[in-house]
């Protein structure tokens, strides 16, 4: 089966202890690669102010993740555990690898075009001994 | 002095004016009644020709931002670029108040319904 990619984002209690988010982290890369998951990068956004209250708290410790599998039952564990984690106060999973395709696809389709347009519009210079000729008789 | 010529000024400055207002009202129905003052009107109307001008001013500056950008994909994760599309009360701002084109309106709103979720971007104000 293809493999999938998903974008995960946690947010931790404002005030846990790095050590801890460390070791929430960790679970997670353990239970990812135990399924037969990969996290292919990890990053700590650090303490944002939310948009809104949740928990009656207004900050929260934004973890980032990016998470390739080939079946979706890694993200039923990651889920499972990001709720029972007891710092974790909001946890979000999106599948993105369709969208990157898609944005793969558009660009590739851009630069096509680019580099069909100055063929069309200047198939002069595209030769260059007939243009020496024209810029040698000029 | 100065508030004894007052007094004249007035009186001095309204005879010319009263003149020549007079003159202007004359040549205006000698020309036609109407015709003479619809082209003053013309020259008033000109802000009205400006406001047009403005209007129309306003629309070429409607371009839609991400395809200036070239964007093939409108990124949930930063809330600084969706911001602008938002009301104050955190509704999504609608195609016409943005010249967002629809296919990036389309992605937009997907990205702002993501980024609401994560606590990115506002559902509503908070009071």
């Amino acid at each position: 089966m293809e493999e999938r990619q998903y974008d995960l984002i946690f947010i931790c209690r404002p005030d846990t202890p790095e050590a801890d988010v460390d070791k929430v982290i960790a679970t997670l890369e353990h239970a990812a690669t135990e399924k037969g998951g990969k996290i292919e990068k990890t990053e700590k956004w650090g303490r944002k102010r939310m948009a809104y209250r949740v928990q009656r708290m207004r900050e929260g410790y934004y973890v980032f993740m990016l998470l390739r599998s080939t079946h979706g039952e890694v993200v039923k564990e990651l889920e499972r555990r990001l709720k029972v984690a007891d710092p974790v106060i909001k946890y979000l999973t999106i599948r993105v690898d369709e969208e990157l395709k898609r944005q793969e696809k558009l660009k590739r389709h851009r630069e096509k075009r680019a580099a069909r347009r100055p063929r069309k519009t200047a198939p002069a210079p595209a030769v260059p001994s007939s243009g020496e000729h024209a810029a040698a008789q000029s | 002095m100065a508030d004894e010529q007052a007094p004249q000024a007035p009186a001095t400055p309204a005879a010319p004016s009263a003149p020549s207002g007079h003159s202007a009202g004359p040549g205006g129905p000698g020309r036609f009644g109407p015709g003479g003052p619809r082209p003053q009107g013309g020259r008033p109307g000109g802000p009205g020709g400006p406001k047009r001008g403005k209007r129309s001013f306003i629309r070429k500056k409607k371009v839609c931002r991400f395809c200036v950008d070239k964007s093939d994909y409108i990124d949930y994760k930063r809330a600084e670029i969706l911001a602008p599309f938002l009301q104050e009360r955190g509704k999504i701002l609608p195609r016409r108040m943005t010249g967002t084109c629809a296919r990036h309106q389309r992605w937009l709103t997907v990205a702002i319904k993501r980024a609401q979720n994560i606590a990115l971007l506002p559902f509503a104000a908070e009071l």
